[in-house]
């Protein structure tokens, strides 16, 4: 990685967050941004590297945003500008839960104000990589499987309700910063998951753009170091991630049963387990932060078992009975039953199904399909197969059920 | 910043004909408080608010090629069953939401106004 990409990666949501806090054009300071990226790498290479890259990138910004608002017409500057805090309080307007720089406070605005829970969840999360981390439209349009200009708009609308709307730069009062840092997590969240949802081709998975939400969870926690929903999360997504290259193989998505273990990363696991254990997790937690903390505690139980025959179900069955108390979900009670069949027999597992059912979701039905089989009842599996194949509505996924259809009919 | 805020359906709140003498006692108190932490708010203006009467008692105004034409009862849908309004002035969107807070859950539109002035 080269200066200018490095400094990039470093200072991005800083640079943004200086430049909104300073104009507060939500509309002009990424062009800003990006225009003086694309100057540095024409001109560093030439004359070497400034002695302090960042504040050579922050000028020039202000530069090109300077010369934009020179040039605005009237009507232009009487449209509204993004608000901030000091609306808010004629005096005192830094009255931050917690007393940190003046700067890491503007980066969590920013975080704060992408997170906002009056954005629809996708366009928050879409726009959090963007802002504060400065990943590429083209890339985040991978990530969510949308065409480029499809989430390019997306972005533009976000960034246009965010000032239409008044949604502020701001950190709330420390009764609602919480709940607000729990959205701010789930938005990193649902970028993850987007990696990891089965797309089609080469990007079968996208878990290199997963890893860009790791990095925004440890942004965040670099500014609210003991927040519990994000050390919870952090460790979750990282026990998580430290599977990815095990989970293609030859074009196909491999079960966890038959990922070859010494391809997981194992400094990642050692990490997120020594993030289970930190004190923060201790007390009290918000439901989000304890269900983090479960599945945590789960995948923690997958990762560190030796071998697939290793594995603790029993445990597993209990972090799920907790998970259920903490944050009852169908796909919870879903999960449950895989693990109450490994423990205790498909018949258990099909029992544990019983009456679950998950608008448009072919999963249920897959689950039932494949307990069914392995209690050798052909012929209901083979309709549950044909239940869940009809409902799957994605290509790679009813591929496989297709498969595991057709080797159903095979003579053993 | 001003919104429009229209108090849009009854929400999480029963029939205003449903409820108890006490219970409507109580509703009213909480738009009393409403005004309160509104005017206690530094920043916070509330510019003007009125219940609205039976949504049936509505008048919708169109002037199409220039001849208007009346027609009886709300413009659409999502304001049949609308209550009331205010015009708040607010330093932002979070501000709003937690003010309105101490109103009955309704359903409740938050819409910034246009300065139109040139």
């Amino acid at each position: 990685m080269d200066d200018l990409e490095q400094v990039v990666q470093q200072e991005w949501g800083r640079l943004v967050a200086l430049l909104v806090s300073q104009f507060r054009r939500l509309d002009l300071v990424e062009d800003a941004l990006g225009d003086a990226v694309e100057s540095a790498s024409r001109t560093w290479p030439v004359d070497g590297p400034p002695e302090k890259p960042a504040a050579w990138l922050l000028t020039a910004a202000r530069r090109r945003v300077l010369d934009r608002l020179r040039t605005e017409d009237v009507a232009r500057r009487r449209l509204p500008v993004l608000l901030t805090d000091a609306e808010r309080h004629q005096e005192g307007a830094r009255t931050m839960a917690d007393s940190g720089s003046l700067v890491e406070d503007d980066v969590l605005r920013l975080v704060l104000m992408c997170a906002h829970p009056a954005l629809a969840p996708e366009s928050a999360s879409a726009l959090s990589l963007r802002l504060v981390l400065g990943v590429p439209t083209a890339d985040i349009a991978r990530l969510f499987l949308v065409p480029e200009p499809t989430m390019a708009a997306r972005i533009t609308r976000a960034k246009k309700r965010i000032v239409g709307a008044g949604i502020p730069f701001a950190v709330p009062d420390a009764s609602v910063l919480p709940e607000r840092l729990d959205m701010v997590a789930q938005t990193a969240y649902l970028a993850f998951t987007a990696g990891y949802s089965p797309g089609t081709g080469p990007d079968l998975l996208r878990a290199d753009l997963s890893g860009e939400a790791i990095r925004l969870v440890r942004v965040v926690l670099g500014l609210r170091p003991d927040e519990p929903a994000l050390v919870a999360l952090l460790a979750l997504m990282l026990l998580q991630h430290a599977r990815r290259d095990a989970r293609v193989r030859d074009g196909r998505l491999v079960l966890l049963a038959d990922q070859d273990r010494t391809r997981w990363h194992h400094d990642e696991i050692a990490e997120a387990t020594r993030l289970l254990a930190a004190p923060s997790l201790a007390g009290p937690l918000t439901p989000l932060a304890a269900s983090y903390a479960v599945q945590a505690r789960i995948a923690a139980e997958h990762a560190t078992a030796p071998t697939t025959e290793d594995t603790r179900w029993d445990r597993i069955v209990g972090w799920y009975d907790l998970l259920l108390q903490v944050m009852p979900s169908p796909s919870a009670r879903l999960a449950r039953a895989v693990a109450v069949a490994e423990d205790r027999g498909a018949a258990a597992g099909l029992a544990a199904l019983e009456g679950l059912e998950i608008p448009d979701s072919h999963r249920p039905a897959a689950v039932r399909a494949e307990l069914l089989s392995r209690a050798g009842d052909v012929d209901a599996a083979r309709a549950a197969f044909d239940q869940a194949i009809a409902a799957c509505r994605n290509d790679v996924e009813r591929e496989f059920l297709v498969r595991r259809r057709e080797k159903l009919d095979a003579p053993s | 910043m001003k919104y429009l805020v229209l108090l849009i359906g009854d929400g999480a709140v029963k029939k205003w004909s449903a409820h108890t003498e006490e219970e409507q006692v109580e509703v009213m108190g909480r738009f009393q408080a409403f005004d309160r932490a509104c005017r206690e708010r530094q920043g916070v203006e509330l510019l003007a608010g009125e219940a609205l009467s039976d949504p049936r008692d509505a008048t919708v105004m169109r002037t199409p090629d220039g001849k208007v034409e009346l027609t009886d009862g709300p413009y659409a849908e999502v304001i049949e069953g609308m209550g009331g309004f205010y015009l708040l002035e607010a330093p932002d969107l979070d501000v709003v939401v937690e003010l309105l807070q101490v109103l009955p859950p309704y359903d409740i539109q938050i819409h910034p106004t246009v300065d139109v002035t040139l």
